[in-house]
Parts: structure tokens; sequence; C-alpha cells
């Protein structure tokens, strides 16, 4: 019985910005055709792996994983990769072992100190419980809902005004998500395209393994641009307080540091993941317009859109996470000490969980999947992200647009790999 | 030790020797206890970790908290007056012996 297991909290939005360029500019080695075995009971060591590949398309990588080497080292990521649901969800079940713990140096100084996601056990509890109070469903149907209803109408009237051929990431996606953000956070007089310009330099330093001074001095700058507004948010929410996250943080007596911390985590988590979802579905709806007829039907089904995008395209798709001690996953040793990487994405595409993985199909109740993490680490901001998006965004958007497509003369173009989703998408109405 | 009995939709039952201390859903999860996620991991974020107390258990728990209620709310299976979430229950604390239903969708 696992009676001590630590009680870790942490959104797999926000603790693997680590990975991200680490993983992403990791050198990429020579492709050998077949995964070496080490050994029986060893991991295979999967070196035909290539980034350029899983930024092209990764599936195709994932699924052969999946088939040949579930748990293998891959030397062009430098960490042990699980890529089976099964092993995935073993391992966001047992923190104890799988500890979220990793590169931490780089995220406090990307952020100027250390977010709750560094820190483990009772106080890291107590300070998730904090952020949980206003990103349970009551709150979010009674305080939040009007202004992502808001924001969304904002972003539609910004969408029509573009006309035809507009770029749904940069006139929607982006700054939409980014506002609700704001608001959520408590942050006022702040513009979308700043807040969406600060969560990628501060991506970009926690994952500044190569100390890439230019990255530096972007966060740095970043950082001293929140923070004035984060003094403006301090005192008016000193005298005011009100159901913001930054609000609540400051009540909670959690030191001004700490909480300037957190913010920076906030945004460098919760900006482009709701942003990829809401491209994501129109391109999957786009390409299969008998869903799209079947949503429209009953907008309530959009939810369940949502959920079938985030669990095929999932904009996460890699966590990463060490372990303290030696352990096995679907059969394999993995020692103590290991890094991994959680390969969400693969997971929510496994056949011996899923049935069809491949196939775009919301009309399945419960497929379930791991997009938003699971166990202590669950997302979050899980709740926000349904309503703004699955219940309020995407729904809008074909209430406004009902013959809302992509625009087959200029397709979209993808970006990233662990952290994946639509850089541009034009689209047609 | 504390024993917990989880009868599931489907007519089986499992039952488990529990350490002091540790919430019915951990123990459910950890020990492959189908029908019961956990998928918040006991923060009453998630509301996937229902279970329905039999009506002989439900005295020595302790009143439902805010949180644990407004979850409940959300269950995949409607809520019923034996409804709990099995991450808000710990074995030893707040129960000494329990028999639970599990529902038909977390
Ligand atoms: S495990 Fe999520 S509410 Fe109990």
């Amino acid at each position: 019985m696992d009676a001590t297991a630590a009680v870790r909290t942490g959104c797999p939005f926000t603790d693997k910005r680590s990975a991200v360029e680490r993983a992403e500019n990791a050198p990429t080695e020579m492709c050998s055709p077949v995964s070496e075995t080490i050994g029986a009971g060893e991991m295979p060591v999967a070196n035909w792996i290539n980034v350029a590949e899983l930024r092209e398309d990764p599936y195709p990588t994932y699924a052969r994983l999946r088939n040949e080497s579930p748990v293998a080292w891959v030397p062009a990521i430098k960490k042990v990769l699980i890529a089976s649901f099964a092993g995935c969800l073993f391992a966001e079940q047992h923190p104890e072992i799988f500890s979220n713990n990793v590169s931490g140096a780089h995220m406090t100084r990307a952020f100027g100190g250390q977010p709750m996601i560094r820190q483990d056990g009772a106080d890291h509890s107590a300070e998730r419980n904090v952020i949980n109070q206003t990103l349970r469903p009551k709150k979010i149907k009674e305080v939040w809902e009007a202004r992502f209803i808001a924001n969304t109408q904002t972003y539609l009237d910004a969408l029509e005004d573009g006309g035809p051929g507009a770029d749904l990431n940069d006139v929607f996606a982006a700054p939409l998500a980014a506002k609700n953000l704001i608001d959520l956070l408590g942050l006022s007089c702040v513009a979308p395209a700043d807040v969406a310009r600060w969560s990628a330099d501060f991506m970009a330093g926690a994952g500044n393994v190569l100390d890439d001074q230019d990255i530096w001095l972007r966060c740095q700058r970043s950082r001293e641009e929140l923070g004035s507004a984060l003094d403006e948010a301090f005192a008016r929410l000193r005298k005011n307080p009100d159901d913001s996250i930054i609000s609540l943080l400051i009540h909670s007596g959690m030191p001004e540091e700490s909480v300037r911390a957190n913010v920076t985590l906030t945004i460098s988590g919760g900006v482009s993941e709701p942003q990829h979802i809401m491209t994501s579905s129109v391109s999957l709806l786009t390409q299969h317009p008998e869903f799209l007829s079947w949503a429209q039907e009953e907008p309530t089904r959009f939810e369940q859109v949502f959920q079938e995008t985030l669990r095929l395209q999932s904009p996460i798709a890699m966590i990463t996470r060490e372990t303290t001690t030696d352990t096995e996953v679907d059969g394999f040793r993995i020692p103590g000490g290991s890094q991994i990487g959680l390969l969400l994405a693969s997971a929510n595409r496994d056949v011996l969980a899923i049935e069809n993985p491949d196939e775009f199909d919301p009309t399945h109740e419960a497929r379930r999947h791991l997009g938003f993490g699971s166990g202590d680490h669950l997302c979050a901001g899980k709740w926000a992200a349904e309503a703004a998006v699955g219940r309020i965004a995407v729904p809008a958007l074909y209430e406004r647009f009902p013959t809302l497509r992509t625009d087959p003369a200029h397709p979209g173009t993808w970006n990233g790999w662990v952290f994946r989703g639509f850089s541009s998408l034009p689209v047609v109405w | 030790m504390i024993s917990a009995t989880f009868n599931h939709p489907e007519g089986t039952t499992d039952t488990l020797q529990i350490d002091p201390g540790v919430s019915l859903m951990k123990a459910a999860v950890l020990n492959g206890i189908g029908n019961i996620i956990g998928e918040c991991g006991g923060q009453a974020m998630c509301a996937t970790c229902h279970v329905l107390v039999q009506p002989e258990y439900r005295d020595q728990l302790p009143p439902l908290g805010e949180d644990e209620d407004e979850m409940l709310d959300c269950a995949a299976t409607e809520r019923t007056e034996g409804s709990r979430l099995g991450c808000q229950l710990k074995a030893g604390e707040h129960f000494s012996a329990i028999e639970v239903d599990l529902p038909e969708a977390q």
C-alpha cells in the first residue's frame, strides 16, 4: 500500500517548459534502422528517433515506439521516453517515483523565483489549493464564464473585421487565450499581445539549457514588464480583493516574490494550450464536416469535440519527470535518477487503451485521455479551459460563422512537437 | 489495516485492506480496482473518484466538505444520498470499515 505518496500538485501546462528547448535543441543523431536492445528487461535504445521528423509529424514516431519499445532510451532527446497509455498512467499515479522536481535551475532563473511547481508535499499542495478555489466548476460558472463570453465576442468581431482569409490563430485564438488568462489572473491594463510575448519568453528561458544570453535578456525584459503590471495589481487587489488568482495568492499570505514566480509560471503555461485547441478544433471539424453538423445540432456536443481534439492533437505532447528510484514500467527496468519523458500525445493514441485511436470521433462517450495529465499533476486550468474553449469559444465561432472552415488555398502551419499546435491557420466562411 | 469493499456495477466485488491515512481513492487506484479513476490525485478537482457509501457506513464519516459537495454536482453519474468523493475519505481517520458501490460512470 502506498501510504506515503507525496502530494505534489502541478500542471502539465506549466512544469515542463524546461523540456521544450532542451528537447527541441537536442542534437539530432544519425538515423539507424532498428532499435538496439541492450538486454532482456533492459531498456531498448531508440536511436532512430529524429527530432526533425518529430517536428514535421510526430505520430509515426510515436506509433513505432509503442509497437517496438514503449519504454526506450532516446539519445536524440536524452531521455527515457514512455509511449504507452498504461506506462504514462503508471508514472502519473506514482509521483513519489516519477518526481516533477527536474531541471529547476533554469526555470527558477527564468521566473525570478521558485514557483509552486518546484515544491513538494504539503507546502506545495497548500499553494495549489489556493488557486484551485477559483478554478472549480462553480466559480468558473458564476464568475468567469461571463468574462470568457465577452472576450470571445471581442475577438469574433476582430475576426469578422479581418474577413475571410484571416489567420484564426493570430486574430482570434492567441489573443482570446491571452485575454482570458489576463482576467483569470486579475491583471488589468495589459495587452493580450504582450502577455503572449511574455509567455513565449518565459518558456524559452525555462528551457534555456544552452545559456543563450539573448534569451536571458528577453526573459529579464518580460519579467520587468510583468513586474510593473503586478505592482499595479498588488496595490489594487490588496484594497479590493476579488476572485482572481493574484488576489487569492496575495491574500493567502504568500510572499510577494513567490506570487510573482507563480504568476510567471501561469503565464508561461496558460496561453498556448487553449489557443492550440481552438485552432485544432477548427482544422479537425473542417476535415470532418459530418461531426460539425452533429455538433451544430446540439451545441453542448462541442464539449465532446474539445475532449476529442485534446486527445487526438494533444498540445502538450511530452511532460518530463525524474525517477527517484529504480522502477519497472511495461516490463522494462528504469534506473533511479533517469530523465523521463512521458509522451502524453502517444498515450492518447494507444490502441490498447482507446478504440480506433487515430480517428477523430467526438461521438464516442468518454474516450479517456491524458491530455491534461493525471493525478497530482492534473492541470489546474482544466475546468477553465473546458468552459472557455469547449463550451464558449468554439461553439461561438460556428454560431457567428456557420460555414467557417480552413482556407483550402492556404493550409495552416504547425510548430513544435513537445508543445505542438498551429502557428497559423487561415480560415474562410 | 482497514477493510474496504467495492461493489462494481457489473456485479463483482473487491475487498482491500488499507493502511491508515490512505484515501479510499488512492487505495483503489493503486490496487487496480476498476470503475474509479481519481484523475486529480485527490485534490477534489475532478469528481472521478465518486463512490456511493452503503447506508450503515455513513454515520462515521465527516460531513461533506464544501469543495466535495460542489464537485459531486459534476460527477458523471448523478449523485445520491450516499455519494462521496473517495479521495476525501481516509482509512482510520474517517472510517474504520467501509463498503461502497461504484457508479456506472466516473
Ligand atoms: S480524485 Fe479528483 S476529486 Fe477525488
